[in-house]
């Protein structure tokens, strides 16, 4: 059996980085988190989160720039690496494996 | 853009620094910053700002906090004034004893104080129904002279409580000796021996139901419902009926084995705090101690307490007890035929007294009640204590400011290093702190060490209360608040330094503060002079009553006690005793000139005058024919009774005061009256009966017999042998009952054992205030003396004297003291003249008392200063000048 180190949690903010790509700093994360899961989440949250994946080795990240609303202060921007892709299509295959054996939804909809 | 106007909130903001790390700042400000935006467009700011908050708040997350060793330099500081604190403590160990040492003695003086007041405060507050008994206490104004007392007539208790539905419960005791309370003989009905026992009092079944007693044994409600049923206490049970419940048990009292007393119960011992001290609570049920006497309103023997209901008005009762005089005591008084009874009834008035008044607010009310404590006492004593504490901080103030000048250049430094004024002001009061509490640690254990001495001197049994709750926070709330009062003022002025003086050497070497140093010196030596002269005139006012000449002859007199068992065989043993070569003369009486004894208060009139006349209220002894000439007392004028007049039984010998009192100038021969006409044989001089403070009260001597004590006039060089042969002779005549004897000196004496034990808690805590005060003014005559080495040694070299020096250096402080002696003696004058006012016999304040106390604090004062002078004086000049 493939043990996932990811939380249900933390491959959804994992998959958010991705998707945001040079946008991805803590408090647009939490935004778009909302807006796609329909539930708040606060930006201590996924500080938090961000920072353990950081620690694990599945996100990099440097300052980026600053803008007006921000007071002029600098954003961290958060970029996957290769590792994490690999940890976070591992996860998916091992979902999906997972989806076949399951008599009454194995159809082809979701390969 | 209006929304410009809207910022996230201060305060959130603010909050989240204080803990977020601060490589997390920048861009955690922003993310929060630019929420703050996007909610502003959504939403009202003030939800907005709310959102912030959580925002926050939800960074309180482990990975965001800051580590506190990491990133704050505030622990590193404070370790830093610690360290220098505990250095300067270590390096300057004469200051640092007396501010320490000083500092405790007043803390430990404080805490005993405090126990001593705490232990006062706490009597009769243990009541189940506390907040509603009172004491009903009667008030007789006469020409304008007030007068309350506790004694109420029999039948008030059921009168009051039949005729106010206020009243739930109403109980009265009885603790005359002439009735049989006090002190007596008892044993149980099967045993032979009596045993000597005190706390004999006669009480209502309501009146333990008032207290609500704890019971050991037996039923409160029944317990004393049955006539001559009998509560005794768990101590006495114990005694004599160890391990058993005596509950139905009989006693036998005084040998009178026809009545032996039913145990109805046994209750717990009243506690030390408590205004009670009975063991033998014998029922009223059913007794009279004369025929008539539960329906009559002439005679006043019962201190009443009363339960009310929740909820009464006491001032409204108080007002309506008004009627018990009209319907009760006003017809009694017209039918004896007192010409002024309606101007009596409205003279009189009742008060009803908290139960947890009577011992410290009893003053002017006589009452039975044994150790009263006195409000008075306990608020003067508490200001002694605060006084001594002030000095102690005194001294840390004084010596911390004198010794500035060693701490400016640290100031300075740290100053320009980079210290905020807080930082320096902080510094020294967690210095302050470290000294408050070693002093306080050192002083609780003093405190600890002298509890058993302090004990023995206020005739207390305290103990410390290590067990309960609150002594910790409280002890180390008031070390914090003491360490930082004492540490205030300090850490002010020495933080006003200027970096750039300082550091150019041009700091005011400690003398710039010098007032404010002087003005409290003279503080601290007007309150040790106080002390003084009041301790001088307390010891002048005991020795004055002492040696006082209270009219009869106290010494070589022997008192055996508890002969009222004897019967017939009294006769029997004041023959035997009269047969003893050092046996002066024997009587037998238990009226003495000494407090405890009995008494008996009587209405006289000349004859045929009792209902035209008011009448004069005097004791009515009742003595034998060798009394006069037993106690020493001087005939004024007529003669002694004599047994070979036989009219002599209805004769009377009176005092001066009750001559007077009679409008008598030669009143042998005259008659008078109370219920009986007598002739009056005899007038002695006045004698001191009752205690000093009071007037001497007219008196009334006559024949009979009150067989408890035989007073022994001796006249022995060796009064140990005389003792023992007496010994022999009781042990002959009384086989049953240990001997029980006491001198008329020693009993007189123990009568001012409250004024002797005042004095000595004075002159402890005089010594004290002095002793601190001393630490003080040493260390502070070697730090000046320090500071003006240089100089002595100039004017040394130039050929100043030993004497010049010394003189040049105590001036200044006996100017100080001097001036302190200018304030205190008014002050103390002031405070003893008050204090005298209680007694009726007083010493004069005389100057000689101020002078004495005023010599004895410069003496004081130059003995601490002469030695540090004496040293400098004695110093080798060349040794101070050579180092520059």
């Amino acid at each position: 059996m493939i043990e996932t180190r990811l939380g249900e949690f933390e491959e959804v903010i994992l998959l958010l980085v991705g998707i945001l790509g040079e946008e991805a700093y803590a408090f647009n994360i939490a935004e778009e988190f909302e807006s796609q899961a329909g539930r708040p989440v606060s930006i201590g949250a996924v500080h938090s989160t961000l920072t353990r994946l950081e620690e694990k080795g599945f996100l990099t990240s440097q300052m980026g720039e600053s803008t007006a609303e921000r007071g002029g202060r600098r954003k961290r921007i958060y970029t996957i690496t290769a590792y994490g892709r690999k940890t976070l299509s591992a996860a998916r295959d091992f979902r999906i494996a997972l989806w076949k054996q399951f008599p009454g939804f194995a159809t082809s909809k979701l390969s | 853009m209006e929304n410009k106007k809207h910022t996230p909130p201060r305060l959130a903001r603010r909050f989240l620094l204080t803990f977020l790390r601060h490589d997390l700042a920048e861009e955690v400000q922003g993310d929060l910053d630019e929420k703050f935006l996007s909610m502003l467009r959504k939403t009202t700011p003030a939800r907005a700002k709310l959102q912030y908050w959580y925002q926050v708040l939800q960074y309180l997350r482990p990975f965001a906090i800051r580590k506190s060793t990491s990133s704050s330099n505030h622990y590193a500081m404070f370790r830093n004034y610690f360290k220098i604190g505990w250095r300067n403590l270590a390096k300057q160990k004469m200051y640092s004893f007396v501010k320490i040492g000083g500092f405790a003695l007043g803390i430990a003086a404080c805490l005993l104080i405090a126990l001593f007041i705490r232990d006062e405060l706490s009597y009769d507050q243990f009541y189940a129904d506390g907040n509603r008994i009172y004491r009903v206490v009667e008030v007789y104004t006469d020409h304008g002279e007030t007068e309350r007392g506790v004694w109420m007539e029999a039948p008030f208790a059921a009168a009051v409580k039949t005729d106010y539905p206020e009243i739930e419960k109403a109980g009265r005791y009885n603790p005359v000796e002439l009735f049989g309370a006090g002190s007596n003989q008892i044993r149980p009905d099967n045993g032979m021996d009596n045993t000597y026992e005190e706390g004999f009092v006669f009480a209502d079944q309501e009146f333990l139901e008032i207290l609500k007693v704890p019971m050991v044994y037996g039923n409160l409600a029944h317990c004393l419902d049955q006539p001559n049923s009998m509560v005794i206490t768990k101590s006495k049970a114990d005694k004599y009926f160890p391990g058993e419940n005596p509950v139905g048990q009989l006693m036998v009292v005084n040998d009178d084995a026809k009545q032996p007393y039913k145990i109805g119960g046994v209750i717990e011992d009243f506690p030390a705090n408590s205004q009670f001290d009975f063991h033998f609570i014998i029922t009223m049920k059913e007794r009279e101690f004369w025929q008539g006497e539960s329906n009559y309103w002439g005679a006043s023997n019962y201190p009443t307490y009363l339960l009310l209901r929740p909820g009464t008005d006491v001032k409204q009762l108080e007002k309506k007890l008004l009627r018990v005089t009209e319907k009760y005591l006003l017809p009694l008084w017209i039918e004896q035929g007192r010409s002024n009874a309606k101007q009596m009834a409205k003279d009189m008035q009742y008060e009803l007294q908290p139960i947890a008044n009577v011992h410290l607010r009893n003053a002017g009310i006589e009452d039975p009640v044994p150790s009263h404590g006195d409000i008075r006492f306990v608020w003067l004593f508490g200001v002694v204590a605060a006084f001594i504490l002030i000095i102690a901080c005194i001294n840390f103030i004084n010596l911390s400011t004198a010794k500035s000048a060693n701490r400016a250049k640290e100031v300075g430094l740290r100053k320009t290093v980079g210290s905020f004024r807080s930082n320096i002001i902080n510094q020294f009061l967690i210095e302050s702190l470290l000294f408050s509490f070693l002093s306080f640690t050192l002083g609780l254990l003093l405190a600890w060490l002298f509890l058993p001495y302090f004990n023995v001197l206020a005739s207390k049994s305290l103990s410390f209360p290590w067990n309960e709750w609150w002594l910790a926070p409280v002890m180390l709330g008031s070390c914090v608040l003491i360490g930082l009062l004492a540490g205030l003022y300090p850490s002010f002025y020495l933080s006003s330094f200027k970096p750039i003086q300082v550091l150019k050497g041009n700091v005011s070497r400690g003398s710039k503060n010098a007032t404010t140093r002087s003005v409290l010196v003279v503080f601290q030596f007007t309150t040790s002079i106080i002390l003084i002269i009041s301790t001088f005139v307390i010891y002048r006012q005991v020795h004055y009553i002492l040696t006082k000449d209270a009219g009869f002859d106290k010494e070589q007199v022997l008192l055996l006690q508890g002969t009222n068992t004897l019967g017939d065989k009294l006769k029997t043993l004041k023959d035997e005793l009269l047969q003893l070569a050092d046996v002066k003369s024997v009587s037998v009486s238990d009226y003495l000139p000494i407090n405890g004894t009995k008494r008996n208060g009587n209405g006289f009139w000349l004859e045929g005058r009792n209902t035209i006349d008011k009448s004069i209220g005097g004791q009515f002894w009742q003595v034998d024919h060798d009394y006069v000439k037993t106690m020493g007392l001087r005939l004024a004028a007529g003669r002694d009774f004599s047994r070979d007049m036989a009219s002599d039984s209805s004769a009377v010998i009176i005092n001066q005061k009750m001559a007077k009192e009679l409008g008598l100038t030669d009143p042998v021969g005259k008659r008078m009256m109370n219920w009986q006409v007598y002739t009056i044989i005899g007038v002695v001089e006045d004698f001191n009966f009752d205690s000093f403070r009071s007037d001497i009260s007219p008196l009334v001597l006559k024949l009979g017999t009150s067989p408890k004590i035989v007073s022994v006039k001796l006249n022995a060089k060796d009064v140990t042998t005389t003792l023992a042969s007496i010994e022999t002779i009781w042990k002959r005549v009384v086989p049953h009952q240990a001997i029980r004897y006491s001198f008329l000196d020693e009993r007189f004496n123990r009568m001012y054992d409250d004024v002797q034990r005042m004095g000595h808690i004075f002159t402890t805590f005089a010594v004290l205030a002095i002793i601190v005060a001393c630490l003080g003014l040493f260390a502070l005559s070697a730090f000046m003396i320090e500071q003006r080495g240089k100089e002595i040694s100039i004017r040394l070299v130039l050929g100043a004297s030993m004497e010049n020096i010394f003189r040049l250096l105590t001036f200044n402080f006996v100017k100080l003291v001097l001036i302190s002696i200018v304030i205190a003696a008014p002050v103390a004058w002031y405070m003893m003249d008050k204090w005298l006012q209680d007694f009726s016999y007083k010493t004069e304040l005389s100057w000689d008392v101020f002078a004495l106390g005023g010599v004895m604090a410069v003496v004081i004062a130059l003995i601490t200063i002469s030695y540090q002078a004496i040293r400098a004086g004695l110093a080798n000049p060349a040794a101070s000048l050579r180092s520059e």
